[in-house]
This record gives C-alpha cells, sequence and structure tokens, in this order.
C-alpha cells in the first residue's frame, strides 16, 4: 500500500454559482500536522467536508494514498476519521449509546471497540457520565465524544476542524500532543482552527485560505524567513486579514455609544 | 364581531402576545406536525375532524332515541349517549394534555432565554396557560358543536319548552368544559407536584414515564369502564365502586343534577364532581403559582444531565452490526423524543383502542368461543395501524445536524440499510402487536384456527412493512421531510372509507377460509408470495438505490430580471447610486 497521503487537485465549491472554494490544491503529508487556516467564511469548512464526502465538489479531485477518494469511498471512509467543527451529535442518546452506535456503523468487532470506548471514556474523563444523555454534556463533553468517535478506528486519516472548541485548559493540552503523537505514529492530520498560536505549536506546515482561494501553502518556518515575519499570526494578518482591526473595535464601540 | 377581539388584541401587552403566539406553537409542536408553519390552517383541520365526529355522534344519539318505544328505553339511550358523550370529552382531552406533555410548563430553553429578559414570571404563566387553554378550548367547542345543541334541544326543550332547553344547554356546556377543565386540572397538577418535589433530574426521567402511564390510563379507563345502559345498573351495588371511581360517570352526574333530572339515590356521584373539581382547580392552580415561582429557577440551576443508571446497560446483538445499530437507535429515538412518541402515540391510541375493545369483550364472554369477524378485523387494524404508524414516524427527523455521522461512517450497501431499517419496523411495530394479538387470541377456540389466522397475520405483518418501505431509501429518523402538508381531514376520512371496507372484506374471507382447509392454503399462497415478492421487489430497488438525507433539493438562488441593476460609486463622502436604462 502506498503511504498515505491526502492530495487536493484544483477542487472548487461553488454554491449558487458563489465559489465557496476557488481551485484549491494541496498536500497534507503522513507524520506531519497540517493546518489549514483562514478568516470566517473563507471555505475552511467546506474543504473539509469535501474531503469527508459529505458534499460533492463542483470541479477537482481528491486523493488519498494515490487513489481518487470518489473510486471507492467506502473503503477511504474507513481510513478516515473527522471532527466536525460543531458538536452535532445525537443528544438522546448516551455518550457510550453513540459511541457504540458509530463502533457498529463501522462494523467494528464488538469486544475489541467496547474495550476501546471504555479505554477511550476513561482517558477523556468521561466514564462517569457515559450513561448519561449527551443532551445534558456541555461542549467541552460533546467535544471528547467527537474525538472518540473520530479515533475508535484507529483511522490513517484524521480531519479536525476547531477540534479545541469547548475543551477547557487540560484536555486541550492532553488533545495539542495527542495531535502530535498521531502524526509521529504516521497518521495524516489535517488540523483546521483559529487558534493561530496552537497552530504554531504543533503544525509544520500551513495552508491559508482567504476568499475561497489558497494564499499560501507552506512550512511555518519557511513562511517566517519569506515574509520576514516573527509569527503565524502576523503572517497570517498579513495574507488574510484587511480590515484595520483598531479601528473596527472603535467604530463599533462608537455606534453602541451613540 | 371582530371589533371587539381587535380591540381585546391591541390592549393585550406586546410580550404577552408574542409569548402567547410562540407557546401556541410549541402546543401544537410546528416541528412534529407542521403544515407549512400554517397554525390557522392546521387549527382547522384539527377543528373540522372534531366537528366531524360530533355529527356523528350526534346523528347517533338522534337516530338511537328516535327508535325508543317506552320511557325507559328513552332514559336509558338518553343516560348512555350522556355518558358517552362526557366520557369521549374527557378522553380527548386527556390526549391532548399528554401530547402537549411538556409545553405545560417552561423547559431549560424557556428559562435560559426568557429568564435575562425584562418579562415577568406572571406573564410568562398567563402567556403558557392562555396558549394551552386555547386547544383545549377549541377542542371542547368542536367536539360537542352538533350535540352541544341537540341534547339540550331533545332532552330540554320537547318536555320542558325554552326554558327547559336553556337549562339543559348551560348544564351540558358547563358540564363539558368542567369535566375537560377536571382532565386538564388534574394532569397539571400531577405533573406540577412532581416537578416541586422531585429533584431535576428525577423528575426528567420519571416524567416521560408518566406520560406513558397516563396516556394508557385514559385509553384504559375509556375503553374497559361498563358503558351506562340503563338506570338498574346504575342502582346495583357490585357496580358502585366503578362509578365512584371514575370520574366521567361524577360529571354525568352533575350533568343530570344541573338539569334537574338525577334521582336523589345518586346526588353522592355528583358531589363527587364538585369536589374533585374544586381539588383539581386548587391544585392545578397551586402547580402553576409554585413552578413559576420555584421550578423555573430550578430549572436553571439543577443540570439536565440525567445520571447514569445503575442498570443493566446490555445491547444484544440483533443479526450484524449494522442491523443493531439501526434498531437500537430507532428504539431509543421513539422511547426518548418526545416529538416521536407522541407521533406514534396517535397511532398506537387506535391500536390500544382496538385491542382494548377485543380484551373487554374476551373478559365479559363466559368461556373461549369461536372466532369471529370483528376479531380478525380487530387484529388486522392493530397491525396495520402500527406497521404504518411507525413507518411514517420513521420520516421524522431527530437531529438533521448530527446526520453527518451516518453519511461519514455509511461503509455498506444501501440494501444492508434498508434491511436494517425494515427489521426495525417489525421488531418494534409488527412482532409486539402480534404477540398482543396472540395473547388476546387465547379466548379464541378452536386452536388449530388461532394458530392458522396468527400465521396470516405474521405474514400480513411483513407485507404491511414492505408496502410500507416502497421508495424509503432512508435511515429512520434521519430525513429532512416535515409531516403535516397532507390535509388531515382528507387522510382520516378516506382513510375511514377506504381502509374499513377492505379490511372487512379481507376479515370475511378469512373467516370463510379457515372453516375451508383448500381456501386457506390458497390464502396462505397468495399471500406468501406477495409477502416474498415485495421483500425480493424492495431488495433489488434498494441495490441501486442511494440513502438520502435531504427530501428537498438544494435552493437555487434565480432572479426574473424585472428590476434594472443598481450599483454604487464610491468617493470621498460615501456612495452614489447609478441609475441603469432599462
Amino acid at each position: 500500500m502506498q503511504k498515505a497521503m491526502l492530495e487536493l487537485r484544483n477542487v472548487s465549491k461553488h454554491f449558487s454559482g458563489i465559489p465557496a472554494v476557488d481551485n484549491a490544491s494541496f498536500i497534507a503529508r503522513a507524520g506531519q500536522v497540517t493546518g489549514y487556516l483562514g478568516p470566517n467564511g473563507s471555505g475552511k469548512s467546506t474543504t473539509i467536508k469535501m474531503i469527508t464526502g459529505l458534499i460533492e465538489m463542483t470541479f477537482g479531485q481528491i486523493f488519498f494514498a494515490g487513489k481518487p477518494i470518489h473510486d471507492d469511498l467506502i473503503a477511504y471512509k474507513r481510513r478516515m476519521g473527522y471532527v466536525p467543527e460543531e458538536p452535532y451529535l445525537y443528544t438522546h442518546l448516551s455518550g457510550a449509546e453513540y459511541l457504540t452506535m458509530v463502533s457498529q456503523l463501522r462494523d467494528l468487532p464488538p469486544r475489541q471497540s467496547a474495550e476501546r470506548i471504555d479505554g477511550l471514556l476513561r482517558l477523556f474523563s468521561l466514564y462517569d457520565d457515559r450513561h448519561a444523555s449527551i443532551s445534558g454534556y456541555s461542549k467541552g463533553m460533546r467535544q471528547k465524544v467527537l474525538l472518540i468517535a473520530a479515533l475508535l478506528h484507529n483511522p490513517d486519516l484524521i480531519l479536525l476542524d476547531e477540534p479545541f472548541s469547548g475543551l477547557d485548559v487540560a484536555s486541550a493540552l492532553v488533545l495539542r500532543s495527542l495531535i502530535q503523537e498521531l502524526a509521529a505514529r504516521g497518521k495524516v492530520v489535517l488540523f483546521s482552527s483559529h487558534e493561530l498560536d496552537t497552530v504554531e505549536r504543533i503544525c509544520s506546515h500551513v495552508v491559508i485560505l482567504h476568499r475561497a482561494k489558497l494564499v499560501a501553502d507552506d512550512s511555518i518556518e519557511h513562511l517566517r524567513s519569506l515574509m520576514k515575519l516573527p509569527t503565524l499570526e502576523k503572517i497570517f494578518a498579513q495574507l488574510a486579514v484587511e480590515q484595520d482591526s483598531p479601528a473596527m473595535a472603535r467604530q463599533i464601540a462608537d455606534l453602541i455609544d451613540a | 364581531m371582530h371589533k371587539p377581539i381587535e380591540w381585546l388584541i391591541a390592549h393585550l401587552p406586546l410580550d404577552f402576545r408574542v409569548l402567547y403566539r410562540q407557546f401556541l406553537l410549541r402546543v401544537i409542536d410546528l416541528e412534529t406536525l407542521s403544515i407549512q408553519a400554517d397554525i390557522p390552517r392546521f387549527l382547522g383541520q384539527f377543528a373540522g375532524v372534531l366537528m366531524m365526529l360530533s355529527m356523528i355522534h350526534t346523528i347517533g344519539f338522534y337516530v338511537s332515541l328516535a327508535s325508543t318505544r317506552s320511557p325507559q328505553d328513552f332514559l336509558a339511550v338518553s343516560w348512555y349517549f350522556e355518558h358517552h358523550f362526557i366520557a369521549t370529552m374527557m378522553l380527548v382531552v386527556g390526549l391532548f394534555t399528554v401530547i402537549a406533555w411538556d409545553s405545560t410548563f417552561p423547559d431549560r430553553r424557556d428559562a435560559m432565554i426568557l429568564a435575562p429578559l425584562p418579562i415577568a414570571s406572571r406573564t410568562l404563566l398567563f402567556a403558557k396557560v392562555a396558549s394551552s387553554c386555547s386547544i383545549w378550548l377549541l377542542a371542547v367547542v368542536t367536539l360537542n358543536f352538533a350535540s352541544g345543541f341537540v341534547l339540550p334541544l331533545v332532552l330540554g326543550y320537547a318536555p320542558s319548552g325554552l326554558l327547559g332547553f336553556l337549562r339543559h344547554l348551560t348544564a351540558y356546556w358547563f358540564t363539558m368544559i368542567a369535566a375537560s377543565g377536571f382532565v386538564y386540572g388534574l394532569v397539571l397538577t400531577i405533573q406540577g407536584l412532581t416537578a416541586l418535589l422531585l429533584p431535576r433530574r428525577l423528575f426528567l426521567r420519571l416524567s416521560a414515564i408518566l406520560q406513558l402511564a397516563t396516556f394508557g390510563l385514559f385509553l384504559g379507563v375509556y375503553f374497559l369502564q361498563p358503558s351506562l345502559s340503563s338506570p338498574p345498573v346504575l342502582a346495583e351495588t357490585r357496580n358502585q365502586w366503578i362509578f365512584a371511581s371514575s370520574p366521567s360517570f361524577w360529571f354525568f352526574a352533575l350533568f343530570n343534577q344541573l338539569n334537574g333530572t338525577l334521582p336523589p339515590a345518586l346526588s353522592w356521584l355528583a358531589y363527587r364532581a364538585w369536589i374533585g373539581l374544586g381539588f383539581v382547580s386548587a391544585g392545578s392552580l397551586a402547580s402553576l403559582l409554585l413552578c413559576y415561582m420555584h421550578t423555573m429557577q430550578k430549572t436553571i440551576e439543577q443540570p439536565d444531565l440525567v445520571p447514569g443508571a445503575r442498570g443493566l446497560h446490555w445491547t444484544p446483538r440483533l443479526g450484524n452490526s449494522l442491523t443493531t445499530a439501526i434498531v437500537f437507535f430507532t428504539l431509543r429515538s421513539l422511547l426518548r423524543s418526545r416529538q416521536h412518541r407522541v407521533a406514534y402515540a396517535f397511532y398506537l391510541a387506535i391500536v390500544c383502542a382496538i385491542a382494548l375493545s377485543v380484551a373487554r369483550g374476551a373478559l365479559a364472554a363466559p368461556g373461549p368461543g369461536a372466532i369471529t369477524r370483528g376479531f380478525l378485523m380487530s387484529t388486522f387494524m392493530m397491525i396495520l395501524f402500527a406497521v404504518v404508524g411507525l413507518s411514517r414516524v420513521f420520516a421524522l427527523p431527530i437531529s438533521l445536524t448530527a446526520n453527518w455521522v451516518l453519511r461519514v461512517a455509511q461503509l455498506r450497501p444501501t440494501e444492508k440499510y434498508f434491511s436494517a431499517t425494515r427489521q426495525s419496523l417489525l421488531l418494534i411495530a409488527a412482532v409486539p402487536w402480534w404477540i398482543v394479538a396472540a395473547a388476546l387470541s387465547l379466548s379464541f377456540r378452536p386452536v388449530h384456527q388461532v394458530a392458522a389466522h396468527l400465521a396470516i397475520l405474521a405474514v400480513i405483518g411483513s407485507v404491511l412493512a414492505d408496502l410500507s418501505l416502497i421508495g424509503f431509501s432512508k435511515v429512520p429518523f434521519t430525513c429532512s421531510y416535515l409531516p403535516g402538508k397532507s390535509n388531515i381531514q382528507y387522510v382520516f376520512w378516506c382513510f375511514a372509507m377506504a381502509v374499513i371496507p377492505i379490511v372487512a372484506l379481507a376479515a370475511d374471507y378469512e373467516l370463510h377460509a379457515l372453516n375451508h382447509p383448500r381456501d386457506l392454503v390458497v390464502l396462505g399462497i397468495i399471500l406468501g408470495l406477495a409477502a416474498w415478492g415485495l421483500w425480493a421487489f424492495n431488495r433489488h430497488r434498494a441495490r441501486s438505490a442511494v440513502l438520502y438525507y435531504e427530501e428537498l433539493p438544494e435552493e437555487v438562488i434565480t432572479t426574473l430580471g424585472l428590476i434594472a441593476p443598481r450599483s454604487f460609486v464610491g468617493h470621498g463622502d460615501g456612495y452614489t447610486e447609478i441609475k441603469h436604462e432599462s
């Protein structure tokens, strides 16, 4: 089997003729964490949904391990784990029931998946609440359920769309290390986030999207030296932020004061 | 007529009007029963069905009364119908309160959204009560639309003239409002006290059980209590405990007390109605006040997190892992989601009513008897409503946003999902009601005919399941379809006109076949072939089908180009519009 690698070639998605993602091409390699950045509405989540197969591309192709994902979508889905941007879950189920259902949908061996679910629930400090309804879970607890569901089948490709959303500091630190550990074990990790500080710490490579187009696809180190800027935040501000933030803040304050 | 209403509405506080409308939406539960969010249309259809029922009941009352030949018969028939009208009214309002179970008191969403806003608790209270009472009064008025006039006319005007008519009219409407108010208040009191006394976590768990228990209680009492056939039946000592414990008899006595025809020996029943009304009024008022003073705060302070039950969390494997996942997902959704529970309860109400009617007949019989057409029809109808009802409820989404997990983890072909859905339908709808039918059939003989009927019923269950799933390429509860777009009246009456005669014909044929072995074999072969053919057809169709989650195609923005495009040009001071020539 070819070494796992995710590749997007000229991928576009149009909604009613308006491009949400325009001609995006990049590669996420095994063994490294690829950061996927962009302002709100730039097309990050749309790209990730195309990679998961949840929405169809308008143009382009996506390859995983050298094969177009749509050639055998089922085989591709077996190797993919996905944490969506919003913690949307079937809230009438308990955490344990939800994870059991996911393991059954993925046709994992019952005993192995039960052990894995129990172990992950303990490690993510959800074990005591495993039989409680998800409707009563906090945002962080729901995020943990999503993470467990994404990792349950030991995927080769891990797509993380804002995975730190709602997590407390301790859990966020664990997740940060976990992402690096998974990449070190040869997984392809595509990580979308607004937390530039975190991205700078854990990603070796970043892809920056602005107004549906890729504006950067390089290692953070190379971007720093190329743009002569000290931090990822400054690089991002130069490439993808248009407004004068302090001026805008003043305008907002003026408006509510008036 | 409209002017005073408009004046009244205009003088109601704005926050009350806004909340009233919002709560009315929730009583009706637009997400479950929406007719494209058209409340007047939905209420009109709801009222239409009840008015038609009222017409049918009233015609039955008039015809029965006209065919009596003695004053004793006349009294027996009039008493029977008086009690029947009251009991039906109480059942309808009872079922309505069960349906609106969770919308009576503010939930966590209400508390979280409304508590920070400058809205007085009493406004919330009045808006909630007003919205619930609107539907309740609509049910009272429409269900008594015909009988509320004809009964006082026949029983009041004929013997005593205009004054007698007016007295009967007042007594009738007062009794109906009091009886339905009693049921509404009773449920409110039980709910309020439970919410007040129990910790919120426990209340959440118990509430769903209480809802189902109340539902069963209303149906059970309505269908199992003896009908009032004559005054001597009321006087029998062995019946006294039933009358003493059944509120519909109390209000029957109240009606007769108010219209001046109650025998003194039955006054105690009317007093029970007054006492019951007093208790329930005080209880519901206290519940409402305490709820808004105390429970709303409790709702915010105490988490909704229901602690894990210490009991068994065993999930038996049903076939392959996909079938296990889908069957348990379906079962849990049905048991835990109010919307789905309530929607299926509508069908189950009919199924339970049929089952209880058969049970009542069986209980009254001295011993096992021959299989009757009524029994065959009843069991057909039970399976029909259970299977078709559940398949309709399958189309209701539970959480569209969470469907992504099914799509991401869709690792098996559609036919496997179809098979899992079919098994869910059979296991959750057909099998339990087949078992009920088998239990009911214990009071029939000969055994070989009962066994043959049960075998036929099992095949019919399979046929109905496959018929219900033609064109259904979905996982239960995951598609974006919202029901309520059909005309309830149209569906209701078409069903009554078409399905009941077909079921009657089928029952006649089966009854004949049970006594003619050759015909029975032919019937078995035809049904078996139909079941196999439908199963094979659906399986073949599922091989090329694609599971879908969106009922409606993605909206595309189109313009007619009738308005000239507007554009703006920027300059130092702002923007100036450029007008285009069209």
